[in-house]
């Protein structure tokens, strides 16, 4: 499936910024699953200094100054991608167990698999907590193979948790999530990251859009697409598997990956220091265009 | 010299059966060789003398402003330099076996600083867990791939040392990020030489400053352009820092400027230094800023001691930082056990100075070992926190213990067990006698291009009371000189040219950042506020009680005057203009003693004092050592006379009389000492601008209105006082005090360095040698200032001044003398608006 992609974020100052220094994480990083056909940013006031590189991480990252004074900053991120169906169909009741799966990490020197080690700590925004544990604990019994569990969590999640924009910030801890069953895409997606960690098993965090088809019979609406977050387990032999606790869905062709990490820290999408400023005004819109096959 | 008995010295009080190892004694009691010499000239000089030196060498390292912590903060307490008499030598043999350890372990931790932002072959070949490296908050994964230039991206380098009962030397911890000390050892070196100089001398010690050169030297070789002698800064987190005394005192003595976050600026890909002539590249920044706080837009977002972008500058190799950010990560104390095998694997060697037993809890027979033995263990988190300290088993209870059991099994990855030694003790004196004390050292290394040079000596603490505590400066640890024997003769080269690779860029030193002209000029400004609010406040009091008149309506009504001047003068309202100011004015003396006291009232002068020195210790590393010792007698002054607020004013003569030799003092070395830069140019514009600031103020409020003549000689009597003007004024009118010839004086006499005309001229030579962008012909808006406030005084006509309008106002005078206020005023934005502007803080997005 062929996308369009346009990410406009929007800031509106009350008092003039005299420079700005930001780093954005807007381009789409290539994965086995999908191709970048282009992308590219579309800044105002004119950066400058605008260099590409590559983070810890593997994310294209994006570092630029706005050196004029302004009142208005925008920065557009454009991207046509391909994304290739997910072929293989795998049994999650097959596989190995998660028992053997933490082990293989613990052990297995190859490189592979050290790499993967590093999503098996605690990160600045996921912290295991006894009652991360315990949530988890349910869907992780004895022998149970990796997937299977890694599925019923993320099934739980969905049913357990309400969407709810007004409930959370980035600053809520997953602690409060937890207690009062409320969040966000980001929200989930770390509470599903933290339970796979507390078992002593890999998790990240993926960054990225979804597309929402219109309901039927109406037109799909332009910008009602919001930047979206799921998360991905590390499956030894297998590689990562991707799945969406707000959607309740394993990602297969609709999922468009920016960029991932330990967690939301590490893939901000926007990050910046201003001179000046005072307040602003945010707006964030996203646009999901479906080109064709 | 053969070895002396302990019972023939004055150190026979001294036990001579400590449990473990002493430096100075051996097992039988005796003197060790390298402490012969030392002990047998601090006994001859006798307990008495070396107690009166020592005395002399804490004076001289506070008058230097020698302190470890905040400094002025009314919170803290204002800790000098603890400097202890008696230093450690170290003989020429044992150091070539430290030295050689040192330059070991350096490289070694060269190399894992390496690996661990570059390949990570360490982690991939189990040498090194992955859990200790990536757990640490020091390991910072935007700094990863970023390579200095050259072998070396361990730059500076400490390591704290201590023998144990073994007799071996141990390494405690490693000091990787940005290390303190080496400042300080060279002050102590520097009071030694002054109060023990024929000791340090015969004792064939080796010199610090060398050291000195190579760190210059270091600096030099990681810079990004090798083409030009590089510019390099010294980053420091402001006046607020524990040793910020060090980073000033670096700075000064390097030759290089000292720079907060915000006198850097990232433009273009490089770093600028915010200087008073525009932009200056930096090429290389030694830094004393955390690295987490360094850039706010890359690592801590909430900090603001950093410069946004510099992390991409370093990344793009157009600046190079000392130590790298990310080097913090060599500090953790669970790289240890793991030491032995890393040296193997990357040098084919055994460690040469061993490190204190450590087991890192996240792995599972090192937890156990540590959850059984924790009682005797000091536990360690891997990663320094503010809040998070290390704590010693034996000193917990059974309760704590079982905490910090379950605490180490929720996060074992998080702690180390170390081994609690006792350490070898070191005479310290300590009353009218010598006591040993346990003793650590600091030891200090740069990186040249050719390798690690280690500096012969170091800072040596110990501690301020028997038995085993943990040293430290934050807990009160009394600091030592530390001295390496050598085998001959150490000669100071009688030339003081440094060697080449040291250079630094001359154009570079003279950037004075807008920052530090800021301060500068503020120090100028208070020192005169302080001056003139004294001198008027000294009139005052003697008014009041040399041969007080009150019954007479003349005097009073001249006293009033003087006591609403002093009011106006100070900004402090609403004093004697206070609604009902009767009461007031009739005792005045409760008001005049606040606003001599009372440092939490601004305009005041303990607060104009207080506000002279924390400008002044900004730019701590401007003034020459005798400038500084002037402010800091201002200081020790200031502390001493804010506690008791019961003296009486008359007793506040005294006080006020010391204060304006002080600050007389301190103008006095300003003007000789100082270099005729642009520092000096803002000090003076300071000065100038507030002096006819206060003079125009004073004139108004009493002149303005015209009162009784025999009232007006009153005043003007105690005005020419104020101003230091009376014999002036005599010499060139007699003994008849009348308004005409006082205001030529104050006002119009060019050649009076206290009137105003003088103050103009001279600030409009000054304005006129700003750096300025000229637009052809035209004047800067300071010289269109001045030139209009030159014009009015040239023009002004002394009969006109004393025209008195009908209600009795001198109309003229005060419209002139309020415009010139205005012009003033407007000078003192101008220049704040087109030299120091900062810019605002940097925020988030």
């Amino acid at each position: 499936m062929r996308y369009r992609v346009t990410h406009k974020t929007e800031y509106e100052y009350t008092e003039i910024v005299g420079q700005s220094y930001n780093e954005a994480r807007l381009l789409p990083r290539l994965c086995y699953h999908q191709n970048i056909i282009s992308t590219h940013l579309e800044i105002s006031p004119r950066e400058a200094d605008y260099r590409i590189r590559e983070d810890f991480f593997g994310n294209q990252v994006a570092y630029f100054s706005v050196p004029e004074p302004h009142r208005e900053f925008s920065v557009t991120a454009i991207s046509e991608i391909q994304i290739f169906s997910s072929a293989q169909q795998l049994n999650f009741a097959e596989g190995a167990s998660w028992e053997t799966v933490k082990e293989t990490l613990e052990k297995d020197r190859r490189r592979e698999i050290q790499d993967a080690r590093q999503y098996t700590l605690d990160s600045p925004f996921i912290e295991i907590t006894p009652s991360l544990t315990a949530y988890a604990k349910t869907s992780f019994t004895i022998g149970r193979p990796l997937l299977e569990a890694v599925h019923e969590l993320m099934e739980r999640i969905y049913r357990d948790f309400i969407f709810d924009p007004e409930f959370t910030t980035l600053a809520t801890p997953l602690t409060d999530v937890l207690e009062h069953r409320r969040g966000v895409c980001q929200d989930f997606a770390h509470l599903a990251i933290g339970s796979i960690r507390s078992q002593g098993l890999a998790a990240r965090y993926v960054s990225g859009y979804i597309e929402t088809l219109p309901a039927p019979g109406k037109e799909k609406l332009v910008g009602s697409d919001a930047s979206h977050a799921w998360f991905s387990v590390y499956l030894p032999e297998v590689g990562w598997m991707d799945f969406d606790p707000t959607n309740n869905q394993v990602p297969s062709d609709q999922h468009i990956t920016i960029a991932w990490g330990r967690d939301y820290g590490d893939v901000t999408p926007l990050k910046g220091v201003i001179f000046g400023g005072h307040n602003h005004e945010l707006k964030v819109s996203v646009e999901v265009e479906r080109l064709g096959h | 010299m053969k070895p002396q008995s302990i019972t023939e010295t004055q150190f026979q009080s001294y036990p001579s059966n400590v449990n473990s190892y002493d430096e100075m004694l051996d097992g039988n009691g005796q003197v060790r060789p390298h402490w012969a010499y030392l002990m047998h000239a601090l006994n001859e000089l006798g307990t008495e003398e070396v107690t009166l030196r020592h005395k002399e060498s804490l004076k001289l390292l506070r008058e230097n402003g020698v302190t470890y912590n905040v400094y002025g903060d009314p919170n803290g307490t204002n800790r000098p330099w603890k400097l202890d008499p008696v230093p450690l030598p170290i003989s020429g043999d044992e150091w070539v076996g430290i030295e050689a350890g040192l330059l070991q372990r350096a490289e070694l931790l060269n190399l894992i600083l390496t690996d661990l932002y570059g390949p990570r072959e360490l982690i991939r070949k189990g040498l090194l867990p992955m859990e200790l490296v990536y757990n640490h908050g020091g390991f910072l994964r935007a700094c990863d791939q970023i390579r200095l230039n050259g072998r070396h991206q361990l730059v500076l380098y400490a390591a704290d040392l201590a023998r144990g009962p073994d007799q071996k030397m141990w390494v405690l911890g490693d000091r990787t990020q940005a290390p303190s000390g080496s400042g300080y050892a060279l002050e102590n070196r520097l009071a030694m030489s002054r109060v023990l100089p024929t000791l340090l001398r015969n004792a064939q010690v080796h010199r610090l400053e060398p050291f000195f050169q190579s760190l210059r030297a270091g600096l030099n070789a990681i810079a990004p352009d090798q083409t030009d002698v590089p510019r390099v800064a010294v980053l420091t987190p402001g006046p607020f820092n524990e040793t910020f005394f060090e980073h000033a005192y670096l700075a000064s003595h390097l030759g290089y400027p000292l720079v907060q976050g915000d006198d850097l600026t990232v433009r273009d890909g490089h770093v600028w230094l915010k200087s008073l002539t525009g932009l200056q590249r930096v090429d290389v920044i030694l830094r004393r800023v955390d690295d987490n706080y360094c850039d706010p837009l890359e690592l801590r977002e909430d900090s603001r001691l950093g410069v946004p972008g510099l992390l991409e500058v370093a990344r793009r190799g157009n600046v190079a930082i000392a130590n790298p950010l990310g080097s913090s990560i060599l500090e953790n104390p669970g790289i240890q056990p793991f030491l032995p095998g890393i040296a193997q694997h990357f040098l084919g060697q055994s460690l040469k100075l061993p490190s204190i037993a450590t087991w890192w809890c996240g792995q599972p027979r090192e937890l156990e070992y540590v959850i059984s033995n924790i009682h005797q263990l000091v536990i360690k988190p891997i990663y320094r926190k503010p809040g998070v300290r290390s704590v010693f088993g034996h000193l917990l209870s059974k309760q704590e213990l079982s905490e910090w059991r379950a605490r180490i099994r929720a996060n074992p990855a998080f702690f180390v067990g170390q081994e609690h030694e006792s350490f070898s003790t070191v005479p310290s004196l300590v009353g009218n006698g010598y006591e040993p004390r346990q003793t650590l050292l600091r030891c200090f290394l740069v990186a040249r291009a050719e390798g690690y040079t280690v500096m012969p000596g170091g800072l040596t603490r110990s501690a301020p009371e028997k038995g085993d505590i943990p040293i430290s400066n934050q807990m009160g640890g009394i600091s030592k000189d530390t001295w390496v024997i050598a085998s001959e003769p150490q000669h100071v080269p009688t030339s003081n040219k440094p060697e080449h690779v040291g250079d630094s860029n001359p154009n570079h030193n003279n950037a004075l950042p807008s920052r530090a002209a800021d301060n500068i000029f503020w120090v100028g400004r208070y020192a005169e506020r302080a001056e003139g609010s004294i001198r008027l406040l000294r009139a005052t009091i003697k008014k009041l009680y040399i041969n007080p008149d009150r019954d007479n309506p003349i005097y009073e009504d001249s006293l009033h005057s003087l006591l609403r001047g002093v009011t106006n003068l100070t900004g402090t309202w609403p004093g004697f203009f206070s609604e009902d100011p009767e009461v007031m004015l009739q005792s005045p003396d409760k008001e005049l003693l606040s606003v001599v006291l009372n440092e939490q009232r601004s305009g005041s002068i303990a607060n104009s004092l207080r506000c002279l020195v924390q400008s002044g210790f900004a730019v701590r590393d401007l003034w020459s050592s005798d400038t500084w010792r002037v402010m800091d007698e201002m200081e020790d002054h200031l502390n001493r006379s804010q506690p008791h607020d019961e003296g009486t004013l008359w007793h506040m003569q005294d006080h006020l009389d010391h204060l304006i030799t002080t600050l007389c003092a301190f103008s006095g070395l300003v003007m000789e000492n100082m270099t005729r830069g642009n520092g000096w140019l803002f000090l003076d514009i300071g000065r100038r601008l507030e002096r006819s600031l206060l003079l125009i103020s004073t004139l108004r409020t009493a002149f303005s209105v015209r009162q009784n003549d025999a009232v007006e000689t009153q005043l003007i009597e105690s005005l020419l006082d104020t101003s230091d003007n009376t014999i002036c004024y005599r010499q060139h009118y007699r003994n008849y005090f009348e308004l005409p010839s006082f205001l030529e004086l104050l006002l119009l006499d060019t050649n009076n360095p206290r009137s105003l005309a003088y103050q103009i001229a001279s600030l409009q030579e000054h304005v006129a040698k700003l750096p300025h962008t000229r637009h052809g012909l035209r004047l800067s808006g300071e010289e269109r200032l001045m030139l209009e406030a030159s014009s009015i005084l040239s023009l002004a006509n002394l009969d006109d001044f004393l025209v008195v309008s009908k209600d009795n106002i001198r109309e003229n005078l005060d419209q002139q003398l309020s415009r010139l206020y205005y012009l003033l005023s407007t000078l003192s934005e101008t220049i704040t608006a087109d030299y120091f502007r900062h810019g605002s803080s940097p925020q988030p997005l």
